[in-house]
């Protein structure tokens, strides 16, 4: 290691290895069909709701879908509202779980390691890039369901939970602070998927465990025994998304939901850095 | 980078303790001790907190119900509506201006129900439904407002530590006993402790504690116990945090979203402007005193109001009945007095017989903190008293 340490270029290596990682994370085929899938539930959601939207079944199901006809911007709110709480966790788990356990089970571990960058460093590399897909994942659904809700809806004045109305502009950015915290919400789930991917050479089991975590968590937060644990559970601040459209946001609801996932990050962060930094690489 | 593999494990342990001491320190060191407040008597108390104005203030206030009532089949399906606070807890932001204007929401995960009161206008919005429900006085009735101060009443009012406090403070003179607790701490802030008791025997409530803010005499939380439960209160509503300024003016106002149904109901001025109307609504009898107040309305249309006919709402006398205790007249007003939408969508029928059990006199609610019993032949009593008193009431 002390070798590695040494070489004096390892800040470029280090960058080097971070731009073929992204390139590696956004041009994998896999990944893009499951961008394309998450772009796809705007879209159609989009459809259906433009096509229902004079018949008895308009203004029925879950939170935000009544908007969406009234205004094209909370098509960007509803879909992210709908694929929270499976779609999302889907799609990290798969990134964030196949990030070391996928190098080994291919049998490149070895070889990425043989690259001047310590084993710390790679590890940030792999964090970085499952990462950056997650909040390409949360970008997908957004931009097009920006996109689709303008076209087929058009975008005004945005109508607050409160009933009260804030002008285009103050509307649009609350949209985009949803977009955000939605985005820095899964950075737990992130940190807990990359910490199952060095226990193992199975990446599939790295994935499934780490969506079986995003689906326990939002079981024990329905069991009202246990509301003791529940402000932190991993899941369980995810919807308060919804506080960006109320009258006035509270920023302790935010800070509260935030530092819960910075603190999740910190432990599970910390155990898959002991983790891949002490382990025997043998594939 | 020559720790060992010991050393390495070792920093996920010393991150997860100090992850444990981030989240848990602040707490502990916001329940500072507030022994140093001034000596009062409880009766001085009670005169100040009802000569104090009303403070400017925003907050956020959770209310819990444990009423003992069957779990109802709602959940967070139905979104925020007054309903969820018949059981559970619930929380609220509330902003007021220590005058006639003020906003109260309870919030759903992802929904909102508000009540903004404004002057002589008050507005309710259910972002569920997308609904505004405008209530003003009649313009007859306007010149008399501005010497009268009386807002209208809003069907599915959402409750307040302030309103709480004053419907207990009002029947402390007469039926009750005051002591004061050791001092205590609420959202943050030094508060003194008043115990109501009942001096009636046959009341379900056994004490009420009103927590005070000592610089203020502003109510900050009143908790009711039960003589049934001595374990939790029976239903407590209080602040979890509270700033003491003005609010925003587009806080305290409300104007209804365009596209948005709205439906307007005038609500008139009671007549008697001089005096404080001591007259009762038309089928309406109070029997007892105090704590052990029963009222008694006849000839309400029960089955209609379940169908959510909003003709049967026209046989509930006053449609807003005075009543003694908070929790029944809670539940009164879930069952008659609102007739809206959202009513019928939450399957009132199912409601009334999940909640209801059949006794000799017709159907009977019992919660811990009172009772509501409607008789076979179109009789409501609603007391803070045992269901067994209502049946003999009724009888």
């Amino acid at each position: 290691m002390s070798l590695v340490e040494a070489v004096p270029s390892r800040a470029s290596s280090y960058w080097r290895l971070q731009r073929s990682e992204l390139r590696l994370v956004l041009g994998r085929r896999r990944n893009l069909v499951l961008l394309v899938g998450l772009a796809l539930v705007p879209l159609l959601l989009g459809l259906v709701l433009f096509f229902t939207q004079d018949t008895a079944l308009s203004g029925q199901g879950p939170a935000f879908l009544s908007r969406v006809t009234g205004n094209g911007l909370f098509l960007v709110v509803a879909s992210v509202f709908l694929c929270l709480p499976f779609l999302l966790p889907l799609t990290i788990g798969i990134a964030s779980g196949d990030a070391i356990a996928g190098e080994a089970a291919a049998g490149t571990l070895r070889y990425l390691l043989t690259v001047p960058v310590g084993r710390s460093r790679l590890l940030l590399v792999k964090a970085v890039g499952a990462l950056v897909f997650a909040a390409a994942a949360v970008a997908s659904i957004a931009v097009v369901g920006l996109v689709a809700g303008a076209a087929l809806f058009g975008v005004r004045d945005v109508t607050l939970l409160s009933g009260d109305t804030v002008p285009l502009a103050a509307g649009a950015l609350r949209v985009l602070a949803v977009v955000v915290y939605v985005g820095l919400s899964l950075t737990g789930l992130v940190a807990v998927g990359l910490f199952f991917s060095t226990l193992t050479e199975v990446p599939v089991g790295a994935m499934a465990a780490t969506v079986v975590v995003a689906i326990v968590s939002g079981v024990l937060d329905t069991i009202p025994s246990l509301h003791a644990i529940q402000p932190g559970l991993l899941t369980h601040h995810w919807l308060d998304f919804a506080e960006f459209l109320r009258l006035e946001p509270s920023w302790s609801v935010i800070g509260g939901g935030l530092a819960v996932q910075a603190a999740w990050v910190a432990i599970f962060g910390a155990l898959a850095w002991s983790r891949f930094t002490t382990a025997d690489v043998t594939s | 980078m020559s720790m060992s593999p010991r050393a390495r494990w070792a920093v996920p342990a010393v991150v997860g303790a100090i992850v444990a001491a981030a989240f848990v320190a602040p707490p502990l060191m916001a329940s500072a001790s507030s022994d140093d407040l001034p000596d009062v008597t409880p009766e001085q108390l009670v005169t100040d907190v009802a000569k104090a104005p009303d403070q400017p203030l925003s907050g956020t206030v959770v209310y819990t119900a444990r009423l003992g009532l069957p779990s109802l089949p709602l959940g967070d399906v139905a979104g925020a509506s007054p309903v969820n606070l018949l059981d559970g807890s619930s929380t609220l932001r509330v902003w007021s201006d220590g005058d006639d204007r003020s906003r109260a929401s309870l919030l759903g995960p992802t929904s909102e129900y508000s009540v903004v009161r404004d002057g002589s206008q008050a507005w309710t919005y259910s972002s569920t439904d997308d609904q505004v429900v405008h209530y003003s006085i009649p313009a007859s009735d306007q010149a008399r407002y501005e010497s009268m101060q009386a807002q209208p009443q809003v069907a599915g009012d959402l409750p307040t530590p302030a309103a709480a406090a004053r419907s207990v403070l009002n029947l402390v003179e007469q039926y009750s006993s005051v002591t004061l607790d050791a001092a205590t701490t609420v959202a943050g802030r030094s508060a003194y402790d008043l115990v109501v008791t009942p001096k009636d025997s046959d009341t379900l409530v056994g004490h009420v504690v009103v927590s005070i803010d000592a610089k203020t005499d502003t109510p900050l939380r009143v908790q009711v116990w039960s003589t049934k439960d001595t374990k939790a209160p029976s239903m407590e509503v209080g602040f979890t945090d509270v700033t003491f300024a003005k609010p925003s003016d587009a806080v305290l106002s409300f104007t209804a979203p365009a596209g948005v149904d709205t439906k307007d109901v005038v609500v008139p001025l009671p007549a008697a402007t001089d005096e404080p109307s001591t007259a009762l609504p038309e089928g309406v009898t109070v029997s007892g005193t105090g704590w052990e107040t029963v009222v008694q309305a006849s000839g309400v249309n029960v089955a209609g109001l379940l169908a959510g006919s909003t003709d049967a709402l026209s046989t509930v006398p006053g449609s807003k009945p005075m009543i003694g205790s908070k929790s029944g007249q809670k539940l009164l007003d879930e069952f008659g007095a609102d007739g809206s939408d959202k009513a019928r969508e939450l399957d009132l029928p199912t409601l009334y017989q999940t909640l209801t059990t059949a006794v000799p006199e017709g159907r009977l609610v019992q919660t811990t903190l009172g009772s509501v019993l409607v008789t076979t032949d179109g009789r409501v009593l609603v007391g803070a008293v045992p269901g067994s008193t209502l049946q003999a009431d009724a009888r």
